[in-house]
């Protein structure tokens, strides 16, 4: 498999505290790999430096040759790298559909296509997450598990190729998180590549065909399922246990 | 009486564009502007330049006044819409303290304090403006195209996109959305409405000085948007018949002519105060909240989902 997204020697300080200290990992295209290590080891850091949200202060990324450092949030998105936040961050004003509906529009139109495809492709998005019936309700007034699908579908409807998700299962029912890793399978089915950042192990366990563990700004190790959790040493920091 | 009636109309019309005009920036784009009035300005001069030097054509001359009012507005866009939006307002009193120092100093263009005197009356496809009621019909006319098109511009993806901002401007950049692109094109389209606003004024009146375009007109039309409500297209319309014809009611109060001036200002400026601690979301949020209390199938849907709220 060939790498869709290589950082390499990522430095992110924040008055002197150096969150992300010299992070490198690869991506595979169609890969799920799970970004995991203890609270404020860099993950969503991590997630900000790629999309643009902040700029690293050395080392680089790149995505499909494009170099990604210094490009504007939106460029990146339009490139084929789409993020979640964690606090969802829905246009909770707006229906369920117009969310769908304005991630794939072209927000320079000043009138509505005339060819429908813009609302079949929103319909094609909502059926695909469950959430075709609820169109019409706020985005306000959704489950919280359906504010998560929500928050998917918007990703999927910009033409995500690369997708990082911050906890998108944290909170999720079990019916709802089964549909979850349906839904992140079948993803991957289509080719799409996706790194999320998780805490549940078990969800962790369940989805991942890599998992990169971040320490201290620095991927501390990178392998395969059953190879990180073998790794004593990995989860004596992850869960705080002090060494005996 | 009937002109009477008409001038107030024409007034109000004027108002109820430029305050719906101004709800596109604020209401939609989330950009505070306390400069609406320079844009209501160069829209005026513009209109008045044709209509005395090449035509008495009120829609050449309309047409005029929006592309430079628009350019104008795009002029001041770019730049500015870089600034974080608190320093944006900051910023807008700025250019709207320069653009009334334009107005009042540059003699050659704008007549100084003189301003530009005698416009012709109108004519509209061979309608030649004669009286207060022929302006009225214009101002009704053009009223009913400016929210016609802010209509439509707010149901087309460029205002679904403006609302996603609005929503939440993170969210929307990082669906890729162009917070810059998005703000300086509703901000050159809300200058370029305003300026038939300026273009109505300049041939009703036939005289156009810098008094109209001053500070506090434009902070008159915030309060409009604000206390009607912003974001909604009944908002402004009933803003700007609050500010216009409140002070009109007044009149008619059996106060001691002494003392009618500073009454009407402390019983005008008390009223705007009231509403703003009672309503802070402006008065079209009051019919909406009895509306929604009357018929609740808003929520309906809502209710019927799954019960694994999240509280």
């Amino acid at each position: 498999m060939t790498a869709e997204l290589e950082i390499d020697s990522l430095c992110k300080a924040f008055g002197g505290n150096l969150i992300i200290n010299n992070a490198t990992l690869e991506l595979e295209e169609g890969r799920i790999t799970s970004l995991v290590g203890p609270n404020g080891a860099g993950k969503t850091t991590l997630f900000n430096l790629i999309t643009g949200f902040l700029r690293p202060d050395a080392g680089g990324i790149r995505y499909r040759g494009h170099d990604l450092v210094g490009l504007a949030p939106q460029r990146v998105t339009r490139l084929g790298i789409a993020r979640s936040f964690q606090n969802l961050r829905l246009f909770n004003n707006m229906t369920v559909y117009e969310n769908v509906l304005v991630s794939l529009e072209n927000s320079l139109r000043l009138w509505r296509r005339k060819d429908g495809r813009d609302h079949a492709r929103t319909q094609a998005v909502l059926e695909r997450v469950g959430l075709w019936e609820q169109r019409r309700v706020r985005a306000a007034d959704l489950s919280y598990a359906e504010k998560k699908f929500l928050n998917l579908a918007r990703i999927m409807a910009v033409g995500t190729e690369l997708f990082l998700l911050d906890e998108p299962a944290s909170g999720l029912d079990g019916p709802s998180r089964v549909m979850f890793h349906e839904l992140l399978r079948s993803l991957q089915k289509d080719g799409h590549t996706i790194l999320l950042i998780e805490h549940n192990l078990d969800i962790v366990r369940e989805v991942s065909d890599r998992i990169a563990f971040l320490n201290k700004g620095e991927v501390a190790a990178f392998g395969t399922p059953e190879q990180i959790f073998a790794d004593e040493e990995l989860t004596r920091i992850y869960f705080g246990v002090s060494a005996q | 009486m009937a002109a009477y009636i008409a001038n107030m109309m024409v007034l109000l019309g004027i108002a109820i564009i430029l305050a719906s005009s101004l709800d596109l920036m604020v209401g939609y784009a989330g950009i505070f502007s306390v400069a609406h009035a320079v844009f209501y300005g160069v829209g005026a001069y513009t209109a008045a330049h044709v209509a005395l030097g090449y035509t008495h054509s009120f829609l050449i001359a309309t047409l005029a006044a929006m592309a430079v009012s628009g350019a104008v507005s795009f002029i001041l866009a770019v730049p500015v819409l870089r600034v974080r939006e608190e320093y944006f307002v900051v910023a807008s009193i700025g250019f709207q303290i320069v653009a009334s120092t334009i107005f009042t100093s540059w003699n050659s263009v704008t007549g100084g304090m003189g301003g530009l005197t005698g416009v012709p009356t109108a004519r509209l496809l061979g309608w030649q403006m004669a009286s207060p009621v022929d302006y009225m019909i214009l101002t009704a006319l053009c009223v009913a195209f400016v929210l016609t098109v802010i209509a439509l511009l707010v149901h087309s993806p460029f205002g679904r996109a403006l609302k996603a901002f609005r929503d939440d401007e993170t969210a929307a950049i990082a669906l890729g959305k162009d917070p810059l692109v998005l703000r300086v094109a509703a901000t050159t389209l809300s200058g370029a409405l305003a300026a038939i606003a300026g273009s109505i004024y300049a041939f009703y009146i036939a005289f156009v000085n810098p008094e109209s375009f001053t500070l506090d007109y434009s902070v008159l039309l915030l309060a409009m948007v604000i206390i009607g409500g912003a974001g909604s297209m009944a908002g402004p319309i009933i803003g700007a018949v609050f500010i216009t014809l409140f002070p009109a009611l007044l009149t008619f109060m059996n106060i001691p002519s002494q003392i009618i001036g500073p009454v009407q200002q402390i019983i005008y400026g008390g009223a705007i105060v009231l509403l703003m601690v009672f309503w802070p979301d402006g008065i079209a949020s009051v019919w909406k909240l009895m509306r929604g209390r009357r018929s609740p199938r808003a929520t309906a849907a809502a209710r019927a989902l799954p019960s694994d709220r999240a509280g």
